[in-house]
């Protein structure tokens, strides 16, 4: 029974904020879900997935983020409501279609969710997506508390219904994967009946007056927003300084506030409607106090467009000069993630107070103690991951060719090819697909005498995603190079999705499978694949490929995920260390499996000296057996 | 011993500075040395400060004099050709191993009689493979030596076997065929650098060198027959004496003449740092003939190369059993291969100082030894 479906007005649960978003749009009477997987977004439609069938909605995991925006639209247009849910780099992919969606307008309530990952934990950028609310002219709501993940998105959809434009709900990491209370309330019984008017179709011509008409749309919005619940002032009528803050900005300064005893002294005006500011609310705010601090993530957008408000306002309310502090002071910092302590660092400057949490011994002390007790530990790939085989041998294969090739991978589990454990291998970054393109280009540079061999790395969901238009490209243009691609059979690293490959849906119902090396091959791309727990072979192949000059040269490296593996299967092999044959730290190897191929199954024994097999951590995979160089590794059959 | 450094050094100092032979002696020691298309790469560092890899390769600083000293006797040496007891002109007796072997067969003939007089009881040759795409393997039954016969111009890394073998201290009694660069990394394997870690290397018991001029790109060559003859047809590859200027390639068609301006290109730039023509560290070595009386008289035949009494011991033995044909020698002979050795020290030292630029840096040579003895000084 999942959470999400509760059916039980009234109870307070424990809920995520995803889940809470969820939620919302059930209980809003959305029928159509869409998105791509995407940290931190993925559980909003990820939960709407599981109760589908028991909401008879419609709940899909599209191939990538502008086809899921585009797919929730037309759900929109038919008279539905809908909800697509994406992180910031989805968002970069969705707003071709997004700012045209604006001009032509939509009809039942739709709401974009995006997700966005302050200080990048789990992306290729560290983006502020509320920046594409004020240059797409679409309203913007920012939650704070869980419960408000759940009634914005329900505000979300019937502004949108009222103003038929999309509104857009923004989240970070800490409200989306956090938990807290959340107050339900009643599931919808009844269903819309899907209908395209077409005598009243959604165009974006004439252009410009239909971009007019998008402003008014927003201005409507702004005098909504005037009145709304989810802006607020708590603290003193007259504060020394006066915090202004939206999403999780205001759990930092509150606490911050509270800590540092400032409850007479500062106050905290909420903000929720962040997109378009409601100016006269915010007019009667400013004019309490000189010193305004901005607390917000990342970029400074509440900073910026309050001090545009104020720059109108001043003179009509004759408000006096304010100082500012914020991002662009130097008081809050203006990339990374938010914490308490930046907070207090920015109060301490802006307020001149004086603050410690402890006594700074005690602190130092306390920092050297629990260091001791958690070790630093960096990414790596699981034991038994096919992507680590695959790298042994790309990266053996770039060795014996010779000629300083290099490796560029895309996005997903495999993009750890710049880490020890993905033996540093990656030399370039970049958004979806961008492994390929980037190879297109360097694959062109021969006729200028480039002469290092480039692989290019993608997964077998990210091949549907983006690398598709990449692989044209390549064909098209001639480009010389070898494309990889890593199927494991799963979206892995935002966990486990279904995708085109798999052959399930996000329901649970049986899909057609589109067979990737049928696809290559049909795009007239010379197509092998290898099985790359095969290390010699697959070594061999790359390295022959190197040698061929002409086009693009596809090489699928098949073989299931790890995790995926082990929730249907047992461990084929039972592995332990000959100690008679390892080498240890001697000529002839010093420790190459712990030392550089770095399966966390395979750990040194300080005591003997020799590698010794963790036994709950290892998976049987079998693939160190083949990398020592003295037969010491031993794998038996189970 | 403290001159001995580890891979990292090597890759700086002999792989990346092109000096790299692809004898083979830095693999099959480890997972961290490959090979592809006649180079050796190494794919990562086992960053030890000391290692075999480094105390095997015949292009890491060589004490010459220090191995002949442990292993010859001191009173044979000649400056020119280095341990000298004896030069032979001979050729196989049995016809059909001569059909197929590079000049008389003799090789052939005396690794094949060494194993069945249990003098060895192995061999690590250079497969030729009809002439292109050679590989190293080891041979452990008499009549395996024959199938190894052949022409061979690319290099392949063959003492990765040896070393294989070494580990697996099976073969007690193994023999090591191979050009001027694997033999002196075999003599360097023999001297046991490391106290803790013999390697075996007691199991080596006999030396053959082959004479080298020397050896040509993997590729290179390719390229070249391909654009020639379909390269499976090729059954011999041969350097005519210098007054042709060809390179003669048999094919089962029929002959084709390459000028040697189109191989020059191609020999492996290593090759121009070797100065070692006729395996200078070996028990016996053996070459093509080459005496004053003409390529028509020499074709066929071979000149070997005494330098120690098992060396002898062996050539006693065929001579007796008619293994080997014998013929006479002129001392035009020893002199015209005294002067073609020579000529390769001097070309080689001169292509070291132009390559370090400074006289008192030969890279692996030591600038006191005496077989270079007369020649840095016309180098400069």
């Amino acid at each position: 029974m999942s959470i999400v479906n509760l059916d039980a007005p009234g109870r307070t649960v424990l809920m995520m904020g995803n889940e809470a978003t969820a939620r919302g749009a059930l209980e809003a009477g959305v029928m159509v879900a869409t998105a791509y997987p995407g940290t931190p977004s993925s559980e909003i439609i990820g939960s709407l997935a599981e109760v589908a069938k028991e909401r008879e909605i419609y709940v899909e995991w599209s191939v990538n983020e502008k086809v899921a925006l585009e797919v929730a639209a037309a759900a929109s247009m038919a008279g539905l409501r809908a909800i697509t849910a994406m992180k910031q780099n989805g968002l970069n992919v969705a707003c071709d279609y997004l700012f045209t969606l604006g001009l032509t307008g939509v009809k039942g309530g739709i709401v974009l969710v995006v997700c966005d990952d302050p200080a990048s934990h789990s992306s290729s950028n560290e983006e502020d997506t509320r920046a594409f609310a004020r240059m797409g002219d679409f309203p913007l709501l920012e939650p704070t508390t869980f419960q408000e993940a759940k009634d914005m998105t329900i505000y979300a959809l019937e502004l949108s219904e009222e103003l038929r434009t999309v509104v857009i709900l923004r989240g970070v990491t800490r409200i989306s994967h956090a938990r807290g209370n959340v107050k339900l309330g009643e599931l919808p019984k009844d269903h819309r009946k899907p209908y395209f008017d077409t005598s009243s179709p959604f165009t974006y011509s004439p252009m410009v007056q239909k971009h007019s008409l998008l402003h008014e749309k927003l201005n409507k919005a702004k005098e909504r927003f005037e009145t709304s619940p989810f802006n607020s002032y708590e603290g003193p009528e007259k504060p020394d300084l006066m915090v202004i803050a939206s999403g999780t900005g205001i759990f930092y300064s509150r606490e911050a506030v509270t800590l540092m005893g400032l409850e007479d002294q500062v106050g905290i005006l909420k903000l929720g409607t962040t997109w378009p500011l409601p100016d006269r609310f915010l007019g009667k705010h400013l004019a309490r106090t000189q010193k305004i601090m901005f607390v917000e993530e990342v970029d400074p957008f509440l900073e910026s467009n309050v001090k545009e408000v104020w720059a109108d306002l001043a003179p009509i309310l004759e408000i006096g000069p304010r100082t500012f502090y914020g991002k662009r002071s130097g008081h809050i910092p203006i990339v990374g993630e938010l914490t308490t302590d930046r907070v207090i660092e920015g109060l301490k400057k802006a307020l001149d107070e004086v603050y410690e949490p402890c006594d700074p011994n005690y602190s130092r002390r306390a920092k050297e103690v629990t260091k001791e007790f958690v070790s630093d530990r960096a990414l790596g790939f699981c034991p038994g991951c096919p992507h680590r085989a695959s790298y042994w041998a790309i990266k053996n294969a770039l060795k014996l060719d010779d000629r300083e090739g290099f490796l560029t991978p895309d996005i997903g589990c495999y993009a750890l090819a710049r880490t020890a454990s993905g033996f540093f291998l990656s030399k370039t970054g970049g958004a979806m697909g961008s492994g390929t393109g980037l190879a297109c280009g360097f694959g062109k540079l021969q006729e200028f005498g480039f002469d290092q061999s480039v692989i290019s790395v993608c997964g077998d969901s990210t091949f549907f995603h983006a690398v598709m238009p990449a692989l044209v490209n390549a064909q098209y243009n001639k480009s010389n190079f070898v494309m990889c691609i890593l199927d494991n059979s799963a979206t892995a690293m935002t966990g486990f999705q279904p995708h085109p490959g798999v052959g399930t849906s996000a329901m649970g119902d049986p899909a057609p499978i589109l067979d990737i090396e049928a696809i290559c091959r049909a795009m007239g791309a010379k197509v092998e694949v290898k099985d790359p727990f095969d290390l010699k072979d697959t070594t061999e192949t790359i390295t022959r490929l190197f040698q061929d000059r002409e086009g693009v040269k596809v090489l699928i490296l098949k073989r299931k995920c790890a995790l995926l593996k082990a929730k249907g299967e047992k461990p084929p092999y039972k592995i332990h260390i000959a100690l008679e044959n390892c080498v240890g730290q001697d000529c002839g190897c010093n420790q190459l499996c712990t030392r550089i191929f770095r399966c966390p199954g395979i750990i040194w024994d300080t005591e003997t000296k020799k590698a010794k097999v963790d036994e709950v951590i290892c998976v049987g995979c079998g693939v160190c057996t083949d990398i020592c160089p003295n037969s010491a590794i031993i794998k038996e059959e189970t | 011993m403290s001159d001995i450094k580890g891979p990292s050094d090597l890759e700086k100092e002999v792989l990346k500075q092109k000096l790299c032979v692809a004898c083979g002696a830095c693999m099959g020691l480890c997972a961290y040395f490959g090979t592809f298309q006649g180079k050796v790469v190494m794919l990562d560092s086992c960053k030890l400060i000391q290692g075999r890899c480094y105390a095997f390769c015949p292009r890491t600083t060589t004490d010459m004099e220090k191995l002949r000293l442990e292993f010859f006797d001191k009173r044979d040496f000649l400056p020119e050709i280095g341990p000298f007891r004896g030069l032979y002109i001979t050729r196989a007796s049995d016809k059909s191993i001569r059909t197929k072997s590079q000049h008389g067969g003799s090789t052939t003939a005396l690794v094949e009689l060494a194993m069945k007089e249990g003098l060895i009881d192995s061999a690590i040759m250079t497969c030729s493979n009809g002439g292109l795409n050679p590989s190293g393997m080891l041979v452990s039954k008499p009549e395996e030596v024959r199938r190894c016969s052949g022409s061979s111009f690319q290099i392949p890394p063959s003492l990765m076997i040896l070393n294989q073998a070494l580990k697996e201290n099976k073969y007690k009694k193994i023999g090591v065929i191979g050009t001027p660069c694997k033999t002196l990394a075999a003599y360097k394997t023999r001297s046991k650098p490391f106290a803790e870690n013999d390697h075996h290397a007691d199991n080596i018991a006999m030396v053959f060198g082959l004479f080298c001029g020397w050896g040509l790109d993997w590729v290179g060559l390719e390229k070249v027959i391909e654009g020639k003859t379909p390269p499976e047809k090729v059954k011999h590859i041969d350097v005519l004496p210098s007054k042709y200027q060809i390179l003669e390639v048999k094919t089962r068609n029929g002959r084709i003449e390459v000028p040697l301006d189109e191989i020059y290109p191609i020999v492996r730039e290593s090759c121009r740092y070797c100065t070692d023509m006729t395996a200078e560290f070996s028990d016996i070595s053996i070459g093509g003939a080459r005496s004053s009386k003409g390529w028509d008289f020499d074709r066929g035949w071979n000149q070997v190369i005494v330098r120690t009494r098992k060396g002898e011991e062996l050539l006693k033995i065929a001579r007796e059993k008619r293994i080997l044909e014998f013929r006479e020698i002129e001392s035009e002979n020893f002199d015209k291969l005294k002067k073609a050795s020579r000529n390769k020290k001097k070309n080689a030292t001169q292509n070291i100082l132009k390559k370090t630029g400074n006289g008192n840096n030969l890279l692996y040579l030591d600038p006191e030894d005496p077989g270079l003895k007369g020649l840095l000084h016309s180098a400069i």
